[in-house]
């Protein structure tokens, strides 16, 4: 899941200070696990905005609110139109994927974020989350226990742990558990330790083209189909 | 207060859906009372509610909160946890503190069809009562000086005041219920004749069951329901001073408590099963024991003989066989095992039956009972009802007030020729057993019983002996109510995303993943503490409405506007819990501080507020806002814990447009009968000074 912190209610102020009517717009999925931006967030910032608008005294700003199952696909957007009449402006609680794919959607609105996109993650517990991948294309949790070094190690080495591990822990945080050492004892449990053994050569850090985009379907010639 | 009209504002009877599963304790209560809202209502201290509650469903609850036998108790969940809540004694407070006796019943009669109830039992009563309020013309005919049936001349005073009685029997005149005493009635045509349109036959079983042993006839011997009704009516039977009861059923307990209180010294009861087979109930037992009474089991007198004015009782061992008819094990005599004890008197209960006179022309069943259509009382005889002890044997007060009411409306039914209406059915399901896990997770609390006169003061009078609640005890007891059945759904299965949040707050691990990967919350495990209704980020989750209550958004709008219209300025909203003491001592208290601009929301535990609430209370234009909760005290899990956290978020949005944090308070009250007007005052102060601050401030800019 990606897992997002809504952004200070300072800072979404003074994004939509130009505009008086604002759409607040929720996302029904990973913004809601997250807490970020499901309709119950969606809410409180309704409420939090409005107070802060009756306490100011300038109060030029009206806000309305929706949230949809998903911002990132088109077909859950189409009942926006409706909502947008008379907006100036779309908060969206949705990942960056959301804002943008709002952005794409409705051309002639702009789309202010309202949550910071941090990373993907899992729950820890109520309330807590972390981190869990990196999105570098080149996974390699096979050889690692399935526990990501790029992510769970401070410096993202492949050959580790480093000679900054001290009881489990990063030298760089005490509080964090050193990745290298949870992989050595994953493997070991696993009875593989002789991964530990092999040398693993850097990722290629130098071009990754992007955007990056997954094809999953084959390219079919024109004429070809209709035959 | 006029109690005809059921149309009460807040309290509702169409509102039941939104509870879609029936408590235990309903289920087993006879007339199907709404025991979980009454007890509801007196944990917030509403006794005058809590009554009218009751009495929707009980035409003289006042005679059930001394003698029911509560097999509501039996099935209450709460004893999977650890011991039922004590809902007899909840009524009787929630009766004598509400004012019960204050309430008069009016009916207006509508109809001229007179319907004849013959006994003045429980049903009896019951019967008159509500085809009164129908509106029939009614005439009791009861063939002994004073009505009530087994009311009056079975159960012995200490259990039932004979005021109480009385005070019910008065209602029932004041209603226009025609009434004949002394008047026994021997021929059902005769009362045809004499114009009545229907009849309704509940003549009690009043006559005992015979040992069948050799000696049965000498002087000494009584029956149980004589001697009981001899005493009842005033008159003091000599019994010498020791005294054999032969029975294990309430009537042997009620005899020998009886004769204790007479005088007599030594009185034992012989049972021919053991404790746990016996039918008494277990607390009339207990309070037995305590008088001095000495109970052997596995006994039997099998031959009586009266030498020197005493009577040599020959008794015999029994041991137990297999299980009879009534699924309890069969005593068997043990060979060569007899005994000789002697005593002044013996007192045979060990059963009653109905005696229908044979000029009634109904039909007669097993054991001398009247046979009826169980789901109309209809007998043999066109116009004939009957119900009652004489139709089911020896039961309960409240078996006998259910029949009454059935009766009722089945006459009504015969009297304006309708198809009798099959009853209603429902969706509504019982609330299953408790899950061990869900069992583990709540808090065990002590169930409090009300004090009872000690045995050696008791047993001087007929004096009640349970004595009622005081205040602070029953709304404890109270309190422990699970609310089985009333708590949260899923409304938008669509809207879950499945995240999980419910399933990780839940203090009582009630929410579950089923195997499809959806979210399932069973409502027969749910303890309604509203802590995932709050917490669910898709706001997918809603609490079915409690009983007569407002969500708490609704009743913040409400509150607010209300508060709006008498312009109290300068507003300061609290949200307080409305459970315990703090409901309404409390509370009172804190009403009379809203001269000071105190609003108060109130809420059913303030888990149950959201940050967004707290919000919406200063967008109102609040200086001030708090939430005031039991702490400690809450029978739920985790509140305080929520409400810091829901408090810390509001905050930090406060803080970040200019609010001083401060105006957003919690007060957490140690004890019940902490005042916690002082703490509010300080708070009043507090606020005060932050506006003169702000004021200041303000000026000082311009």
């Amino acid at each position: 899941m990606i897992v997002a912190e809504q952004k200070s209610l300072e800072e979404i102020r003074r994004m939509i200070a130009p505009y008086p009517r604002v759409l607040i717009l929720g996302c029904g999925t990973c913004m809601t696990v997250c807490n970020a931006g499901g309709e119950s967030e969606v809410s409180f910032l309704h409420n939090s905005l409005r107070l802060a608008e009756v306490r100011s005294g300038d109060g030029i700003h009206t806000f309305t609110e929706h949230t949809v199952k998903r911002q990132c696909d088109p077909e859950f957007l189409e009942t926006l139109s409706e909502k947008t009449i008379d907006v100036d402006v779309i908060l969206s609680l949705g990942c960056g994927i959301g804002v943008q794919a709002i952005a794409e959607y409705l051309g002639d609105i702009p789309v202010l974020p309202g949550v910071n996109t941090s990373f993907m993650g899992m729950t820890k517990e109520s309330g807590v989350w972390d981190e869990r991948c990196a999105a570098c294309g080149e996974c390699r949790l096979e050889d690692t226990g399935g526990i990501c070094p790029i992510t769970r190690c401070t410096k993202g080495i492949l050959n580790g742990p480093c000679a900054g591990t001290k009881n489990g822990k990063c030298e760089a945080n005490k509080d964090v558990d050193c990745a290298w050492i949870l992989i050595y004892k994953r493997l070991e449990r696993l009875q593989q330790l002789d991964k530990m053994r092999r040398y693993y050569s850097p990722r290629n850090f130098r071009a990754i083209p992007r955007p990056r985009r997954i094809l999953s379907k084959v390219e079919i010639a024109t004429g070809e189909s209709d035959g | 207060m006029n109690l005809t009209n059921t149309s009460h504002p807040g309290i509702h009877q169409e509102d039941a859906s939104d509870h879609s599963l029936i408590p235990p304790c309903q289920n087993a209560c006879p007339l199907h009372m709404d025991i979980r809202e009454y007890v509801s209502l007196v944990s917030q201290g509403r006794i005058m509610e809590a009554l009218q509650v009751i009495r929707m469903g009980n035409p003289f609850p006042s005679i059930c909160a001394y003698v029911c036998t509560h097999p509501c108790e039996e099935s209450c969940r709460r004893a999977q946890v650890d011991k039922p809540i004590a809902i007899r004694s909840l009524k009787r407070f929630a009766v004598e503190f509400g004012g019960d006796r204050m309430i008069r019943t009016e009916a207006e009669t509508k109809y001229s069809d007179k319907v004849a109830i013959v006994g003045s039992g429980p049903a009896g009563l019951a019967c008159a009562y509500y085809v009164k309020k129908i509106g029939y013309p009614v005439t009791i005919l009861e063939a002994h000086s004073d009505l009530g049936g087994m009311l009056r001349v079975g159960i012995p005073q200490y259990r039932l005041p004979r005021e109480v009685l009385d005070t019910e029997i008065q209602r029932l005149t004041h209603m226009g219920v025609e009434i004949r005493t002394n008047t026994r009635v021997v021929s059902l045509d005769l009362l045809f004749e004499l114009g009545y349109k229907a009849i309704f036959i509940t003549i009690g079983a009043h006559q005992s069951l015979r040992l069948g042993i050799e000696g049965e006839e000498s002087p000494g011997v009584i029956d149980g329901a004589t001697f009981l009704r001899e005493v009842n009516l005033g008159i003091k039977p000599s019994l010498g001073r020791r005294v054999m009861v032969a029975g294990g059923g309430n009537v042997a307990i009620d005899a020998a408590r009886t004769a204790v209180r007479l005088g007599v010294k030594h009185v034992s009861i012989f049972y021919r099963r053991t404790r746990s087979e016996m039918p008494a109930d277990p607390q009339e037992l207990e309070q037995a024991l305590e008088e001095g009474v000495k109970i052997k089991y596995l006994s039997t007198p099998v031959r009586i003989d009266r030498e020197n004015d005493r009577l040599k009782m020959t008794c015999v061992r029994m041991e137990l066989g297999e299980p009879d008819e009534s699924g309890r094990r069969r005593p068997v005599p043990i060979k060569g095992s007899e005994f000789t004890k002697e005593f002044d008197s013996l007192i045979v209960a060990i059963g009653q039956a109905p005696q229908t006179p044979s000029d009634f022309g109904v039909r007669i069943g097993r054991g001398s009972t009247i046979q009826v259509d169980p789901s109309t009382l209809t007998t043999n005889r066109t116009g004939v009802f009957a119900g009652g002890d004489a139709v089911t044997g020896p039961a309960t007060v409240t078996e006998a007030l259910a029949a009454g009411r059935l009766a009722a409306s089945r006459i009504d039914d015969y009297l304006q020729h309708r198809y009798p209406l099959p009853v209603k059915e429902t969706n509504e399901k019982l609330s299953g057993e408790l899950l061990p896990k869900t069992i583990e997770m709540i808090r065990k609390i002590e169930r409090s019983e009300p004090l009872s006169l000690v045995g050696e003061t008791r047993v001087k009078d007929f004096e009640t002996v349970e004595q009622v609640y005081g205040w602070e005890a029953a709304i404890n007891e109270a309190r422990r109510c699970l609310r089985c059945g009333v708590g949260v759904e899923i409304l938008f299965q669509d809207k879950c995303a499945t995240c999980l949040t419910c399933l990780r707050v839940c203090p009582y691990h009630v929410p579950r993943l089923d195997n499809t990967g959806n979210i399932n919350i069973p409502a027969d495990q749910c303890q309604a503490c509203g802590i995932c209704v709050a917490e669910c980020p898709a706001k997918a989750i809603v609490l079915r409405k409690p009983f007569d209550r407002r969500q708490v958004s609704e009743e913040l709008t409400h509150t607010i506007k209300l508060a709006t219209e008498s312009k109290n300025k300068p507003p300061i909203i609290g949200f307080c819990c409305q459970y315990g003491l703090f409901g309404t001592g409390t509370l009172s208290r804190l009403w009379r501080g809203a001269k000071a601009g105190v609003t108060i929301v109130p809420v059913l535990c303030v888990a149950k507020v959201e940050a967004n609430h707290l919000l919406s209370a200063f967008e109102t234009g609040a200086e001030g806002v708090f939430i005031a909760g039991c702490g400690e005290q809450c029978a739920r899990e985790n509140t305080t814990y929520w409400v810091k956290q829901r408090v810390e978020k509001v905050r930090k949005v406060l803080r970040s447009i200019g609010i001083e944090p401060e105006r957003l308070q919690v007060f957490t009250l140690g004890t019940a009968v902490a005042d916690p007007t002082e703490e509010l005052d300080r708070f009043i102060e507090q606020i005060s000074a932050l506006r003169l601050s702000s004021v200041i401030k303000e000026e000082a800019i311009s």
